[in-house]
């Protein structure tokens, strides 16, 4: 790709005590991408994270925040990066609005009238002047959404950006995000366990696994066509396409098979043929969560480095 | 840098406790001055002379073996003799008891209050954020960690501050309205001769000297709130320093090691008021050992804070 990244993370590393957390993970993030970043719980997605915005150390490796290293640039690089670190704890005791306002100081030139604008983006004018106290899961995380693109950051790492919104909201977060990455081209990385809401949102994404990055993808790949026969004997059938040179899945009451559309009305014909009576073709889609759970070996928890 | 001195003020009088605290304060100085007023009232002796009274100290000085004495007390005496002399010679009166001014010149009550008040507030500015979930929205903005930490150290040392001027401020007006203006005049020796002391001066003086102790005190909260994260662990342990110092002082005072234990000079107004209990230490090297101390906590809390993995 001839685009220069936003964010690189280069053999980054992680060792708490004897035990290595992240193990020589490389990662490019692209402008005006949405990746997703999915692992089982335990895999290193939020080290990984916590390393990229300064709240953690790193052992080794280097992570480059638009060509230049994070540990020497740290507040250069930091003012291009929003962030949503898993629940965006905000203060309670303050008004929306003046936990914006807390915010915005901490970044260089932000006017009072990009915090209304900020405001207006997520929706919360009618409720911002209220303490966060009184606010519901849904509204705080739209309030962490505004604090996040506040100073219009290049890049925006997101843990678990939906936790709590109803469906509703999270058609509107995903919908939001994708105008942010593609009319201003910010680079996105989500991490999240919903993997519908990943599949949905990204263009792209990366399985960690152990501390390793596993796997990086992008969605359209994915997308190869497949069929789902609902045919029955289904044994029979599986035999028969197998001969066939084809290559079929078998399901309890029928059999996944990939091929062109422009094949199926011959493999029907060969299947009554063969005295197979087939009730159904539909289009089959492979879902993510399949994809996934063949990635990670059944996506079992890590072996616990805490003791 | 002041923006983020700004944030921090805005969140400490966000919370209702800060405003509890500031009304206590006002409110612990006028229930004071007011008990003061009514057993004033109650003591319905009258008035010794006190060109009597002066003698008879004077007397007293006079017979006890001086040489019997320590050399630091033996200095007090012969100090007091002379503003004695001085007083009767030129028919000068000290400060009377129920005057305002004699409220004024000494308002170390207001120093302790301080104390406790502001330590609530340097064990909870770090502390709290932890516990709130809120540092790590906090460090993740472009602001290195000592600039974060150095806003909320300002902070601390601010609201100290303010809390000494409210205090000395009501001291001040409830002083006007409750009592009398008294006549005397406090003198003092300087080291070549007898001068009177400024009322406002002396007091204002008093709480500079008692601001060392707000300081230190709350520069410890501070360390223990930012190493361990625990708003409550850090206000018991100052506060427990902050009572038993004087204790520890004086079972130790036998031994040399009392010279340099940060309890001995917290308490700077020792030196005005006369009551050092150690020998041999004087107010420069108080403030020497003091800076000592005071360097010793920031570097812990700065190393601890800037240095540590935030995983909550």
């Amino acid at each position: 790709m001839n685009i220069k990244p936003i964010v690189e993370l280069q053999n980054l590393t992680k060792v708490i005590g004897n035990k290595k957390i992240i193990d020589d993970l490389s990662l490019s993030l692209y402008p005006g991408q949405i990746t997703g970043f999915l692992g089982p719980n335990g895999a290193g997605k939020t080290t990984t994270i916590r390393m990229m915005v300064g709240l953690m150390k790193r052992t080794s490796g280097e992570i480059l925040i638009d060509g230049r290293p994070l540990s020497e640039n740290f507040e250069e690089g930091l003012s291009k990066v929003g962030v949503i670190v898993e629940n965006p704890e905000m203060y309670k005791f303050l008004s929306g609005y003046k936990n914006l306002l807390h915010f915005a100081r901490m970044q260089k030139n932000i006017s009072k009238e990009r915090i209304n604008e900020v405001v207006r983006q997520v929706g919360l004018e009618q409720r911002i002047h209220e303490k966060v106290s009184t606010y519901s899961l849904g509204m705080r995380q739209r309030l962490g959404l505004a604090q996040a693109l506040l100073h219009r950051p290049k890049f925006l790492i997101l843990d678990e950006p939906t936790n709590g919104l109803d469906p509703a909201g999270i058609r509107e977060f995903r919908q939001h995000l994708r105008a942010i990455a593609e009319t201003e081209g910010v680079s996105v990385f989500v991490s999240s366990h919903m993997l519908s809401e990943i599949e949905l949102m990204c263009d792209r994404i990366a399985v960690i696994q152990n501390g390793r990055l596993v796997d990086i993808r992008d969605m359209s790949e994915t997308a190869q066509p497949h069929y789902y026969f609902e045919l029955s004997p289904a044994e029979k059938a599986h035999y028969l396409l197998l001969s066939g040179g084809f290559a079929p899945e078998l399901l309890p009451v029928g059999l996944v098979l990939q091929v062109e559309k422009v094949q199926i009305p011959s493999i029907i014909k060969l299947l009554t043929a063969n005295e197979i009576e087939v009730f159904a073709v539909q289009p089959h889609r492979k879902t993510l969560e399949d994809q996934f759970l063949e990635m990670t070996g059944g996506g079992q928890i890590a072996e616990s480095y805490t003791k | 840098m002041l923006n983020l001195i700004q944030n921090e003020w805005m969140k400490l009088w966000s919370k209702k406790g800060t405003w509890i605290m500031t009304i206590l304060l006002i409110a612990a100085v006028i229930g004071v001055m007011g008990i003061t007023k009514w057993v004033n009232n109650q003591n319905t002796t009258l008035p010794s002379d006190w060109k009597s009274n002066a003698q008879e100290q004077m007397n007293y000085i006079n017979e006890t073996t001086q040489s019997d004495l320590p050399e630091m007390e033996r200095k007090q005496n012969e100090e007091t003799l002379k503003i004695l002399e001085y007083r009767l010679a030129n028919d000068i009166p000290p400060l009377a008891v129920d005057g305002r001014e004699s409220l004024i010149i000494n308002p170390v009550g207001v120093g302790s209050l301080v104390v406790l008040l502001t330590v609530i507030v340097a064990a909870g500015i770090v502390a709290s954020e932890f516990s709130q979930g809120t540092i790590k929205m906090l460090l993740t903005r472009p602001v290195s960690r000592w600039k974060i930490m150095t806003s909320k150290y300002i902070t601390v040392l601010l609201f100290g501050v303010f809390l000494m001027f409210i205090g000395f401020a009501v001291t001040i007006l409830s002083a006007y309205i409750l009592f009398p203006s008294g006549v005397g005049q406090e003198l003092k020796w300087d080291g070549n001769a007898i001068v009177p002391v400024s009322v406002w001066g002396h007091g204002l003086y008093m709480l500079v000297l008692s601001f060392a102790n707000v300081i230190i005190t709350a520069t410890f909260a501070f360390m223990i709130g930012s190493v361990f994260r625990s708003n409550g662990m850090a206000i018991g342990l100052s506060l427990f320093i902050f009572f038993t110092g004087n204790t520890i002082v004086l079972l130790l005072s036998q031994y040399e090691i009392v010279k340099y234990l940060v309890f001995t000079h917290m308490n700077l107004t020792m030196y005005e008021t006369n009551s050092v209990f150690v020998d041999g230490i004087t107010m420069p090297f108080s403030l020497v050992i003091l800076a000592a101390y005071l360097v010793f906590f920031l570097v812990i809390s700065y190393t601890v804070f800037t240095k540590r993995d935030i995983t909550a």
